[in-house]
C-alpha cells in the first residue's frame, strides 16, 4: 500500500474539495518523512546520521518557506483564512505562525540530536523519522478544525514523542521515561477522546465551526454534557503540556529521555497542545468563557506555583528544567484562560521565544551531560564557567532570558502574558505570575550561580589533583550552529520584538465555514 | 541622550572586553560615558532650569505603546548631576585606588560604566517600562559588582542576597507598574503624573507593589539587609552605587510619584513615612554598633535613605524642595565619606576604628575631608547637610499626617545621625583605637588620585553651605518639575530663631550626648540593633522555609511511582468534569438501563469476574478471570441481538487467552507484594470515583440523542448498494472499506513490531531474560493430540465458512481470520510450535503480506475498470454443492482481511510460542 495510490485514488472519489497549495506545509513534512526513511536506508551507516539530519532540517526549512509563501498568499489574496479538505483543516495565519514555530524547534532538535547520536553512539534516522512524524502530527493539531482531526493530530504527534522519549535504548531510564509517558499519555488521550464524545453529544457536530454556530444559536436546557465535554478536553490539553496536576510525567520524562529529545517535547509538543487549546477552548467555545475560565486560571495557578517552588530544591539540572518547563506552561495557560485576543498574541510569543530559549538551553545540557547524558546533577555544573567559558556564558544568557531579563525574548514573553492578564482584569493573576517569576529567577540564578561559583572552593581544589583531568567538551558542528542560532534570536527578539509581535498579534486563530 | 546611553553601553563593553589588556586604564574607556554625560548636561542646564524638559522617542515597540521616551526634566537633572558628576569623581578615584593590573579590574570598571549608563537611563526613562528596564540593569550590574570578586564566598553570597531582595522587589515592582499603568491608560511617566488615575483597589494593589520595589531598592526597612552586605564591593563601588546613586532609585520613584498620590491615595502618606522614619532610626541605631567603617556608613546610608524616603513620600510643596537639597547633600558628603574610608584602607590596610591609628602629617587633607563630610553628616551648620535638615524639618512639621509624630521621630533620627558622624570622625581620626596602633599597619601616604576627589565634593558641600543660593536655581527647577505648582525656592542658611532651628540643635546636642554616653547606653542601643525579626533573619527563614515546604512537596507528590502519578491524573480528571456533568440533569434519557433477566445475569457474571481478576493473587487465574469476562460480553452481544458481534467477540476472547498464558509463562507466577492496607483502600477509592465518572460518561453519552444518525442510512443501502444482507460486514468492507484497509495495515504493522520486539528482548545474555524464571514447557497428551486434529479439521471449515457467509450471514473475514486463529493455537496447545510450523512450508510472514496486497488489490481493481476504489461488483455462481453462491468483489477484500488475521495470528505464535531453548532448560533442571 503507498502513499502515490492513495493520493491518486483520492482523485477519483467524490473527494471534498482539497486545497493543496494551503496544504504544502503539511505537505512538505509528511513527504519528506516519509522519502527520509529509504534514503537513510540507502545510506552507508558511516554517514547516516549527518545526512539524515541534514535532510530533516532541509525539510523543515521547505516546511517554513511553504508556510511563508502561504502566509504571504493569504496576505495578498484577502480572506485572512481558509479552509480544506470539507472545513477539517482551517489554514490561517495562526496555523502557519505555529507551522514556522514548530518547524524551528525541529530544526533545533535535530541539530542537537545529530552530535547526540554520534557521541552516544546510537544509530541514525529513526530519531529524524520521529521527530518529523511528530512535527507532523503537531501541523496536524494547529491546523485542524474538527475535534476528530484533531485527535487525529494529537496521537500522531504522542505516539513518536513516546518512542523519542526511549530513543537511548542502553539508558534505563530513557526506557522508563518512555514507559511512563506512554501510559500515562494513553490515559489523556482517552480523556480527550470522551470529551470530544460529549461534545458531540451535545452539539451534534465535531466540527468547531459548528459547534461554535450551535453554541451561539442555541441555548442548552442541560449544559452537564458540554461542560464534563469542555473539562475533560481541557485534561488531555492540560497533560500535553504539563499543567498542574496533570503534570506528573514531566519531571521523570525529561530527565529519563535524552536531552535532544526534551527540547523537542519542550516546544513541539506544548506548541502544537496550546494550539489546540487556542482554537478549541478560547475560540470555539468562547460561548462559554465563563465556564471553563476557572479552570484555566486553577491550573495556571497551579502550574506556576508548583513548577516554581519545587524547581528550586531539585538536585538534576534535568528535572530543574522540567519545572521550570511546568512554570512556563502556567505563564501561557494564565494567558489562555483571558481568552481574549491579547492572550493569544501572547501565548503565541511565548510559544515562539520558549522554543528558541528551550532550544538553546538543552543544547548546553546536551554538551554538558558529556557521554552517558548523565552529568546533570547541579553539582557536576560547578565551575563549568572556568573550563567552559563560552558554554557558560550561554547558558546564562539562555537562563537569565527564562527568567525574564530584560533585553531577553523571555522578558517581553513573560511580559506581554501579564500585560494580557491584567488587561483582561484579573490583575490577581498577575500577581501570583509575578510572584512566580520571582521564585523561578532564584532557581536560573541557582544554576548560573554554581557554575560561575566553586572554582577556588576548598573542596574542589582537593578534587582537581585526584580527580582524572576533565576533558574539554567536544562541540559537534550541529549543536554549535544551534546554540548560535537560539542565542543570536534570543537577544534579537529581546532587542527587536516588533516583527515578531506583528507577526503574533497577526496570527488570530479563525473559524470559517468550510464553504467560504 | 540616546547617544549618551549608547556610549556607555559601547565604552562599558569595551572595557569589558578588553579588561585584561587594559587594566587600571580601563577607567579611561569607561569614564568617558560619565564625562561627556556631565558636559552635556552643563551645556544642556540652562535649558532645563527654565524649567523646559528636552524630550526625545525612539519607536521600539509602537504597538505596545512601548517607545522609548526620555525626558530631562529639573529632577532629571539633578539626580543625572549626581549620577554623572560623582561618577566622574569616582573614576578618578579609581584609578588611584586599585593597583594597576588587579585581577579582573577591567571588567569590574566596566561594569561601572554600564551602571553608569543604567543609571542614567534610568533618570531620564519617561516610560515606566523603560525605567523598569533600566532598573533591572542597575540590579544586575549592582549584583555583579558585589560578586566580582568571585572567590569570595562571602561577596557571593552578599551578591545573591542583593539579587533577589531587589531583584524580586523589581519584579513586584513591574507588576504594581503595569496594574498602575493599565489604571491610568497610559505608560508614560509624565503622563501619569500629570493625570493621575482615582483611587481604586487595583491602583493600592499596584502601587503597594511599586513602593514594594522601590523600598528594596532603596533600603527601608525591612528590606535594608543586603545593603550592609553589599559593603564587600570595593570601595570605590560602595560610594558610587551603594550611596551616591543605586540606592537613590526608589527614593527618586517615590519623589516622582509622591505628588501625584499621596493626596488622593489616603493610606500612602502614613505608609511611607512610616517607613522611611523607622529605617531612619533603625539605620542609626545600628550605625552606632559598627566597628567597620564602611559598615557605619552603610547603616549611615540606610538611615539617610528613610529620611529622603519620609519627606519625599510627603509628596508636598516644602517637601519636594527639601528632598531636593537632602539628595544633594547626602551624595556629597557619603561619597567623600566612603572616599575617606577607601583612602584609610588604603594607607593602613584596615577600616576598623579600633584600629585606625591618628592621622600624620601626609593624611592631614584626608582627615579634613572626613571632618567636613562628618559635620555635613551631623547637620552642623555652614555644611549643606545642615541646609538640608533645616528645610526636611521643616517640611515634616507641616506634613498633612501626624505633624508632631513624624517631626519627633525625625528629630530621634537627626540625633542618631549626629552621634553616629561622631562616632565616624572620631574613628577615622584614631580617637577610638582601643589598642597601641599595630605596627603592621604601616601608614602609606595617599596619592592625590584619592584625595582630589574627595576635596571637590568636600569644597561643593561646604560652599553651598555658606552659599546655599547658588542651588537655587536648580532646586527651583526640581521642585517644580515635581509639583508644578511650586514656586521658586529660595534657599537660606539662617531663617530666624524658629522652632526649626531649635529641633535642629536639640538633634546636634542629642547626637553629641549619646555619642559622649555611649558605653552607659550600651544596651540601649543594643536592642534597637535586634528587632526581633531583622532583615537578614527574615531573609535567611524565608529561603529555608521555601526549601523545606518543597522538598517536602517533591517527597510525596513526585517519587516516580507510576501508579501514584497516575492516580493524581486519573483523579482530577474523574472529578472535574465529572462534577460538571453531575451539574445538570444528564440522565433523563431512556431510563431502562436493563431488558430481561438474562442480562441481569450476565451483568453479575461479568462483575464478579471482574471483581475476581482484580483481587486474584495468581497471575494465570486472573487472565482466566478476564476471559470470563470477555466471554460474558459475548453473551450480552447475542441477547441484544448482535450474533456478528458475538462471534468475533467469542473468536477474540479465544485467541488473546492462549496468547496471555504464552506470555504468562515467562512471567512470576504471582503478583508482586501487595501494597499497605490504608494505601489499598486509596487505591480503591480512586478506583471506584474513576470508573463511577466513566460509568455516568458513558451514560450521559448514551442517553443524548445525536442530531443526525447514518446507521439507518447503512441498513436501508446495504443490499442495494454493498450486496449483503450483513450490514456489519457491508460496513467493514465497503462503506468503511478504507478504514478498514488502514487497519489491518496497522495490524500488519503491528504484527511485525510484537515480533520484532519479542526477538530483542529474547537477545543472548540480555538482561530481561536472566531475571526472568525459566518457562514452563508444555507436556504432550496423545488423546489430546488426536482429538485437536479433529477440532482442528473443523474449526478450519469453520473459519472458511463464515468468511464465505459472512456477506449476508453473520460472519465475514475478520471473525473468519479469528476463528481460523483459533484453530492454530489449538495445534500449538497439543504440538507446541513444530506443529504450527508444519501446517505450512511458508513463513507466518507470508499470508500477511498476501493478506494485505490481496486487500489493497482488491481496492485498486475496480479503478481499472472505470470504477472508484472499493467499489463493489457482484457475479452469481451456481456451484453444485453449495448452491448457489454470489460472488461479490467484496469478497477478495475480506479474504485479504482473513489472511492478515491469521497470519498475525502465526506470527504471534512464532515469536512468544517457541519452546524455551535447550540451554535455559539445562540451567531450570540445575537449579532445581
Amino acid at each position: 500500500m503507498s502513499v502515490a495510490s492513495l493520493l491518486a485514488a483520492a482523485d477519483t472519489v467524490p473527494a471534498p474539495d482539497v486545497e493543496w497549495s494551503a496544504l504544502s506545509p503539511f505537505l512538505v513534512v509528511v513527504v519528506g518523512a516519509c522519502l527520509l526513511l529509504p534514503i537513510a536506508g540507502l545510506l552507508p551507516r558511516r554517514t547516516r546520521v549527518a545526512w539524515s539530519a541534514l535532510f530533516t532540517i532541509a525539510v523543515a526549512l521547505g516546511a517554513i518557506g511553504a508556510s511563508a509563501w502561504v502566509w504571504h498568499d493569504l496576505s495578498r489574496v484577502g480572506p485572512t483564512e481558509r479552509t480544506t479538505v470539507a472545513g477539517a483543516y482551517a489554514v490561517d495565519k495562526f496555523s502557519l505562525f505555529l507551522i514556522v514555530v514548530i518547524c524551528v524547534g525541529v530544526i533545533l532538535a535535530t541539530l542537537l540530536t545529530e552530535g547526540y547520536l554520534r557521541r552516544e553512539d546510537l544509530p541514525g534516522a529513526e530519531a529524524y523519522l520521529l521527530y518529523l512524524a511528530s512535527a507532523s502530527g503537531a501541523i496536524i493539531m494547529v491546523t485542524a478544525a474538527d475535534l476528530i482531526v484533531l485527535f487525529i493530530g494529537l496521537e500522531v504527534l504522542s505516539i513518536a514523542a513516546y518512542v523519542l522519549a526511549g530513543l537511548h535504548r542502553r539508558r534505563l531510564r530513557s526506557g522508563e521515561a518512555a514507559l511512563k509517558y506512554f501510559v500515562l499519555g494513553g490515559f489523556s488521550s482517552a480523556f480527550f477522546l470522551y470529551g470530544v464524545a460529549l461534545i458531540y453529544g451535545a452539539t451534534g457536530t465535531t466540527n468547531l465551526v459548528g459547534i461554535a454556530e450551535y453554541l451561539a444559536t442555541h441555548r442548552l436546557l442541560d449544559e452537564g454534557l458540554l461542560l464534563a465535554g469542555i473539562g475533560l478536553l481541557i485534561v488531555g490539553f492540560a497533560f500535553k503540556v504539563g499543567g498542574v496536576p496533570f503534570h506528573v510525567w514531566t519531571p521523570d520524562v525529561y530527565q529519563g529521555s535524552p536531552s535532544p529529545v526534551v527540547a523537542f517535547m519542550a516546544s513541539v509538543v506544548k506548541a502544537a497542545a496550546f494550539a489546540g487549546m487556542l482554537r478549541v477552548v478560547v475560540v470555539a467555545l468562547s460561548t462559554h468563557r465563563l465556564d471553563w475560565q476557572p479552570i484555566l486560571y486553577a491550573i495556571a495557578v497551579l502550574s506556576m506555583i508548583v513548577g516554581a517552588v519545587l524547581a528550586v530544591v531539585q538536585s538534576d539540572v534535568k528535572r530543574m528544567l522540567a519545572y521550570s518547563s511546568i512554570n512556563h506552561a502556567g505563564f501561557m495557560l494564565a494567558a489562555v484562560s483571558t481568552g481574549a485576543d491579547e492572550g493569544i498574541a501572547a501565548v503565541l510569543f511565548y510559544l515562539a521565544a520558549y522554543t528558541v530559549l528551550i532550544g538553546g538551553t538543552f543544547g548546553i545540557v546536551t554538551l554538558f551531560g558529556r557521554r552517558g547524558d548523565g552529568h546533570h546533577d547541579i553539582d557536576d555544573y560547578r565551575g563549568l564557567a572556568r573550563r567552559e567559558p563560552f558554554l557558560a556564558l550561554a547558558l546564562t544568557i539562555f537562563l537569565l532570558a527564562q527568567a525574564g531579563t530584560p533585553l531577553t525574548a523571555g522578558f517581553l514573553a513573560k511580559f506581554y502574558v501579564i500585560q494580557a492578564v491584567v488587561d483582561a482584569g484579573s490583575w490577581w493573576l498577575g500577581l501570583v505570575a509575578m510572584l512566580a517569576a520571582t521564585i523561578s529567577a532564584f532557581l536560573y540564578l541557582r544554576i548560573v550561580l554554581t557554575m560561575y561559583a566553586g572554582v577556588t572552593d576548598a573542596d574542589v581544589e582537593v578534587a582537581e589533583p585526584t580527580a582524572e583531568p576533565v576533558r574539554r567538551i567536544h562541540v559537534p558542528l550541529g549543536a554549535k550552529v544551534a546554540i548560535a542560532a537560539a542565542l543570536v534570536l534570543t537577544i534579537a527578539i529581546g532587542v527587536v520584538p516588533d516583527p515578531l509581535t506583528h507577526a503574533s498579534r497577526t496570527a488570530r486563530p479563525e473559524l470559517v465555514a468550510p464553504g467560504d | 541622550m540616546t547617544a549618551l546611553l549608547t556610549l556607555h553601553a559601547v565604552t562599558g563593553a569595551i572595557a569589558i572586553l578588553f579588561g585584561r589588556r587594559l587594566g587600571r586604564r580601563a577607567v579611561y574607556v569607561a569614564g568617558l560615558g560619565p564625562l561627556v554625560t556631565f558636559a552635556w548636561l552643563i551645556a544642556e542646564f540652562g535649558t532645563i532650569l527654565d524649567r523646559e524638559p528636552i524630550t526625545e522617542s525612539v519607536r521600539w515597540v509602537p504597538r505596545l505603546g512601548l517607545d522609548f521616551d526620555l525626558r530631562a526634566d529639573g529632577f532629571g537633572a539633578l539626580m543625572l548631576l549626581l549620577v554623572a558628576g560623582i561618577g566622574v569623581l569616582v573614576f578618578v578615584y579609581s584609578n588611584a585606588y586599585f593597583p594597576p593590573n588587579k585581577e579582573g579590574l577591567g571588567r569590574l570598571i566596566g561594569l561601572v560604566g554600564l551602571f553608569a549608563g543604567s543609571m542614567v537611563g534610568l533618570v531620564l526613562a519617561d516610560n515606566l517600562l523603560i525605567l523598569y528596564g533600566f532598573w533591572e540593569l542597575t540590579t544586575i550590574t549592582s549584583f555583579l559588582l558585589i560578586g566580582n570578586d568571585h572567590t569570595d564566598a562571602r561577596a557571593r553570597a552578599a551578591a545573591l542576597q542583593a539579587l533577589l531582595v531587589t531583584g524580586a522587589g523589581g519584579l513586584a515592582m513591574l507588576a504594581g507598574l503595569l496594574i498602575v499603568g493599565h489604571e491610568a491608560e497610559t505608560f508614560s511617566l509624565s503622563g501619569l503624573i500629570a493625570d493621575p488615575p482615582a483611587p481604586s483597589t487595583a491602583l493600592t494593589v499596584g502601587l503597594a507593589l511599586v513602593l514594594v520595589g522601590a523600598f528594596s531598592k532603596s533600603a527601608q526597612w525591612p528590606f535594608h539587609g543586603w545593603l550592609p552586605g553589599a559593603m564587600v564591593a570595593p570601595t570605590p563601588v560602595s560610594a558610587y552605587l551603594h550611596s551616591a546613586t543605586m540606592v537613590k532609585a526608589g527614593v527618586y520613584l517615590i519623589a516622582r510619584l509622591a505628588p501625584a498620590f499621596a493626596g488622593p491615595v489616603g493610606w500612602w502618606r502614613p505608609a511611607v513615612v512610616t517607613i522611611g522614619l523607622t529605617t531612619m532610626v533603625v539605620g542609626g541605631l545600628r550605625a552606632l554598633r559598627q566597628t567597620d567603617l564602611k559598615l557605619l556608613l552603610a547603616f549611615g546610608t540606610v538611615s539617610q535613605l528613610g529620611m529622603m524616603v519620609a519627606v519625599f513620600g510627603l509628596g508636598t510643596a516644602d517637601a519636594v524642595a527639601a528632598g531636593s537639597v537632602l539628595l544633594l547633600g547626602h551624595a556629597a558628603f557619603k561619597a567623600a565619606a566612603f572616599m575617606v574610608v577607601g583612602a584609610l584602607d588604603h594607607a593602613h590596610g584596615t577600616r576598623d576604628l579600633r584600629r585606625l591609628p591618628r592621622p600624620e602629617r601626609g593624611q592631614r587633607p584626608v582627615a579634613l575631608i572626613g571632618a567636613i563630610a562628618a559635620a555635613s553628616m551631623a547637620g552642623v551648620p555652614f555644611a549643606l547637610g545642615f541646609v538640608a535638615k533645616e528645610y526636611d524639618l521643616e517640611a515634616l512639621q507641616h506634613s498633612p499626617w501626624a505633624p508632631g509624630l513624624v517631626t519627633a521621630a525625625a528629630v530621634v533620627g537627626s540625633a542618631l545621625t549626629a552621634a553616629y558622624s561622631l562616632r565616624f570622625f572620631w574613628g577615622s581620626i584614631g580617637r577610638m583605637a582601643t589598642e597601641s596602633p599595630d605596627p603592621a599597619v604601616a601608614a602609606r601616604r595617599s596619592p592625590p588620585g584619592l584625595v582630589v576627589p574627595g576635596l571637590v565634593l568636600t569644597a561643593a558641600t561646604f560652599v553651598a553651605g555658606v552659599v546655599p543660593d547658588v542651588l537655587d536655581r536648580l532646586v527651583s527647577a526640581s521642585a517644580a518639575s515635581l509639583r508644578p505648582t511650586v514656586g521658586s525656592v529660595h534657599l537660606d542658611v539662617f531663617h530666624g530663631f524658629n522652632l526649626t532651628l531649635v529641633l535642629s540643635l536639640v538633634a546636634l546636642g542629642g547626637g553629641a550626648l549619646i555619642f559622649a554616653l555611649r558605653r552607659p547606653l550600651e544596651p540601649v542601643l543594643a536592642l534597637g540593633g535586634e528587632l526581633p525579626v531583622t532583615a537578614a533573619t527574615g531573609y535567611a527563614a524565608a529561603l529555608r522555609a521555601l526549601n523545606r515546604t518543597a522538598d517536602r512537596v517533591t517527597g510525596v507528590v513526585q517519587n516516580g511511582s507510576l501508579p501514584i502519578y497516575l492516580g493524581v491524573i486519573v483523579l482530577t480528571a474523574a472529578i472535574v468534569p465529572g462534577t460538571l456533568l453531575l451539574s445538570g440533569a444528564w440522565n433523563d434519557g431512556d431510563g431502562a438501563i436493563v431488558d430481561s433477566w438474562s442480562q441481569a445475569a450476565i451483568a453479575a457474571l461479568i462483575l464478579g469476574a471482574a471483581a475476581a481478576a482484580t483481587a486474584l493473587h495468581r497471575r494465570f487465574t486472573a487472565a482466566l478471570f478476564l476471559g470470563v469476562v470477555g466471554y460474558a460480553m459475548a453473551g450480552l452481544f447475542v441477547v441484544r441481538g448482535a450474533p456478528d458481534l458475538a462471534v468475533t467477540q467469542v473468536g477474540i476472547e479465544t485467541l488473546t487467552t492462549v496468547l496471555f498464558v504464552l506470555v504468562l509463562r515467562r512471567l512470576p507466577d504471582r503478583f508482586e507484594q501487595r501494597t499497605a492496607a490504608p494505601m489499598r483502600v486509596l487505591r480503591i477509592g480512586v478506583a471506584v470515583v474513576v470508573g463511577l465518572t466513566v460509568f455516568g460518561l458513558a451514560l450521559a453519552t448514551g442517553a443524548e440523542d445525536p442530531a443526525t444518525t447514518v446507521s439507518d442510512t447503512f441498513i436501508e443501502r446495504a443490499y442495494p448498494d454493498g450486496h449483503g444482507r450483513n450490514v456489519v460486514n457491508v460496513i467493514l468492507v465497503d462503506f468503511r472499506g478504507f478504514d478498514t484497509l488502514g487497519e489491518i495495515t496497522v495490524l500488519a504493522a503491528a504484527a511485525i513490531g510484537a515480533v520484532a520486539l519479542a526477538r530483542a528482548g529474547r537477545r543472548p545474555g540480555g538482561v530481561r531474560d536472566s531475571a526472568a524464571p525459566p518457562p514452563v514447557p508444555l507436556d504432550r497428551i496423545t488423546v489430546l493430540e488426536v482429538s485437536t486434529k479433529v477440532v482442528f479439521i473443523a474449526l478450519s471449515t469453520a473459519a472458511i465458512y463464515l468468511l464465505l457467509a459472512g456477506h449476508n450471514q453473520p460472519g465475514g473475514g475478520f471473525a473468519g481470520g479469528i476463528v481460523a486463529g483459533a484453530a492454530v493455537a489449538l495445534r500449538y496447545i497439543s504440538g507446541g510450535i513444530e506443529s504450527v510450523r508444519r501446517l505450512s512450508r511458508s513463513k507466518p510472514w507470508t499470508p500477511l503480506g498476501v493478506g494485505l496486497i490481496t486487500a489493497a488489490g482488491a481496492a485498486i481493481v475496480p479503478l481499472l475498470f472505470g470504477g472508484s476504489v472499493l467499489e463493489s461488483g457482484v457475479h452469481t455462481l451456481d456451484v453444485p454443492v453449495l448452491g448457489e453462491v454470489k460472488l461479490t468483489s467484496a469478497l477478495a477484500f475480506d479474504t485479504g482481511v482473513f489472511l492478515v488475521v491469521i497470519g498475525l495470528a502465526m506470527m504471534v505464535f512464532e515469536s512468544f510460542g517457541d519452546d524455551p531453548p535447550a540451554r535455559s532448560r539445562d540451567t531450570a533442571g540445575g537449579t532445581r
